[in-house]
């Protein structure tokens, strides 16, 4: 007896389930391509159920705490760079006015950059983000260049203001 | 039978008798009118927007109440233009208490939970109440929080540790125990990560003030043996370090915490390991 | 008896002896109006996203209240970017016609302007100067774990503006 209710069971079982599976295939299609596809960084549409945790990107320190460590050194090191270049003459002391304009040139990208990935991350403006950030990186590659022309060619970027401020 | 009613009609005269004075005065007070507070109108601007007309844009509706026939608090507000005015104004609400976190709420331009804002008494200016910025909109206020909990969940909020101790509970010595202090009340309203404009831009991928306590109070908690892994999660650049120190989650946090101070050590925990 | 179950052929027995009869009730209850679909629940997924896509976004900082944190914040990014603007403009020209834009015609330049466009020239200059550096100074000393309550914020906030503004009229008159 009981092995009869068994073996019937399972057969409506798996009738069901077929039919289930044979009746409702577009649909169950059609809801995953909707909650794939249509996601959109930031829209109204999220990866998976509600719960399903959100995901982490592949850990990298150098996009981490190096990068977040290496911008608060720098930072902190153009206070007294500032203020020596300014006390000093660029003329006599060269290398000092240097490194301050290539420090200043290197704070300047990681600003910028930070900006790019607030605003204009390329995970939601593939195009615009991709053109952004290598704009920024061929502008500040060519800043240096110049930079460095103007002070091995002209009087440096300290003296510069420093002339102009009293022009 | 009969003869109790008898009674009754016999004693009636003297009840009425002795008790005179005290029925004067009690009938006296049943019918005094109760002082007239005057009328306090005052405007209510609410955000509203209906999910079943979708095409229709959002719009602020202005609600007119009585502060003298009201509670003192925003949401006693809400509940009475609801109960009175208009029934289908939506929103969260629950424990009226400040420890639910569902009425969670943008008023006069501050993140705070509704039941914990008192309405200001100046009848001349007009109370505008929006619902969590930058968040998708269900109805009227209220937003839809789904990634939110995702995140929250994303960052494992639970004791992890592989070597329980065989013979007992974890023991903690005070110490250890009081630097989960400001951070264990979180009552994850969303109040401070809707109220972070980086979490504003980059609420997909930056996981804003709140999930990010909650993810330093399990980093500072000494019975949790995932610490490191825990750290390694958060490096990246989107997770972690978007948040640029701006307080606004402390400064709009209805329970008084402070996630600002959190994430900064979770920075400088990161920068040591 | 048990063949019939084994087949699961059961219900639809009974429900063949009682269909004439159960037509026969049916004939005398008036049609309802209301026809029900019934979805699956994986169907959920999609009617959800339908809805999402339709949901607006809530407004954020054209109704937030402004507030010392933040207008800081925005602040120092305007004030840092306005300077490396200047900076990147400037070594791009050089770089590019470095005959034009050498020292010698820069000074020419601005010591012919007039001397009120040259006290605003610098005005404009100095304030979002100082105002980056002591803001990154108050960032750098939250950075190592000071001032990280919300009254040291507005305390550092507060002195931060007061030493903008005396840096700013030193600067000036230099």
């Amino acid at each position: 007896m009981s092995s009869a209710l068994a073996a019937r069971s399972a057969l409506n079982a798996r009738l069901a389930s077929t039919f289930t599976r044979r009746s409702l295939r577009p649909l169950v299609v059609h809801a995953r391509s909707v909650s794939d596809d249509a996601y959109v960084p930031g829209g109204p549409i999220y990866r998976g159920t509600v719960n399903d945790p959100t995901t982490f990107p592949p850990p990298s320190k150098s996009h981490g705490s190096y990068h977040w460590a290496f911008e608060r050194l720098l930072s902190a090191g153009l206070v007294p760079l500032t203020v020596a270049a300014f006390a000093t003459s660029s003329s006599s002391y060269p290398l000092l006015d240097g490194l301050l304009g290539v420090s200043l040139v290197m704070h300047s990208h990681i600003g910028f950059d930070s900006v790019v990935v607030d605003y204009l991350h390329p995970r939601k403006f593939p195009v615009l983000g991709r053109i952004m950030t290598w704009t920024l990186r061929a502008t500040t590659v060519g800043v240096l260049v110049g930079v460095y022309q103007f002070n091995t060619n002209d009087i440096g970027l300290t003296e510069l203001i420093a002339k102009v401020w009293h022009a | 039978m009969q003869s109790l009613v008898a009674r009754q009609a016999v004693l009636r005269p003297s009840a009425l008798k002795s008790s005179a004075r005290t029925f004067a005065t009690s009938s006296v007070r049943a019918q005094a009118v109760p002082t007239e507070k005057p009328v306090l109108k005052k405007e209510f601007k609410i955000y509203r927007w209906n999910p079943d007309e979708p095409a229709a844009k959002p719009k602020l509706q202005t609600y007119s109440i009585d502060l003298n026939q009201c509670g003192p608090m925003i949401l006693d507000a809400l509940i009475k233009i609801k109960n009175e005015i208009d029934p289908t104004l939506t929103f969260r609400r629950s424990c009226r208490e400040g420890i639910c976190g569902s009425c969670a709420m943008n008023i006069n331009g501050q993140n705070t939970l509704a039941c914990l804002c008192r309405i200001d008494r100046n009848a001349s200016k007009d109370t505008k109440i929006y619902p969590l910025p930058h968040m998708y909109i269900v109805k009227d206020l209220v937003p839809d929080l789904t990634q939110f909990y995702k995140q929250y969940k994303s960052i494992e909020p639970y004791l992890q540790n592989d070597n329980p101790p065989a013979d007992r509970e974890f023991l903690q010595s005070q110490e250890d125990r009081r630097k989960l202090d400001g951070m264990y009340e979180c009552i994850l309203c969303a109040c401070c990560s809707t109220s972070c404009p980086s979490y504003w831009w980059n609420q997909d991928e930056y996981l804003g003030p709140a999930t990010l306590m909650a993810a330093y109070r399990w980093m500072a908690d000494s019975r949790d043996a995932y610490g490191a892994k825990r750290k390694e999660k958060l490096q990246n650049e989107l997770s972690l370090y978007r948040c640029h120190t701006i307080f606004n989650c402390a400064r709009t946090c209805p329970k008084g915490l402070n996630p600002a101070a959190a994430i900064a050590k979770i920075k400088l925990e990161l920068a040591a390991d | 008896m048990s063949s019939v179950r084994v087949l699961g052929l059961g219900p639809a027995l009974r429900q063949a002896a009682l269909k004439p009869r159960a037509n026969a009730f049916r004939m005398m209850i008036p049609k309802r109006g209301i026809k029900t679909q019934s979805l699956p629940p994986s169907a959920m997924t999609e009617i959800l996203n339908t809805q999402r896509l339709k949901r607006p976004s809530s407004p954020h900082f054209t109704i937030y209240q402004p507030q010392l944190t933040w207008l800081a914040s925005i602040a120092n990014r305007m004030t840092g970017s306005a300077l490396s603007v200047l900076i990147y403009g400037y070594a791009l020209a050089y770089l590019a016609a470095p005959g034009v834009f050498d020292s010698a015609h820069v000074i020419e330049f601005v010591g012919a302007l007039p001397e009120a466009v040259k006290y605003t020239g610098k005005v404009l200059l100095a304030a979002p100067f100082a105002m980056h550096s002591w803001n990154g100074v108050r960032h750098l000393v939250w950075d190592t774990g000071r001032f990280l309550s919300l009254k040291g914020a507005y305390q550092t906030g507060y002195a931060m503006l007061g030493a903008t503004a005396v840096t700013t009229i030193a600067l000036v008159l230099l």
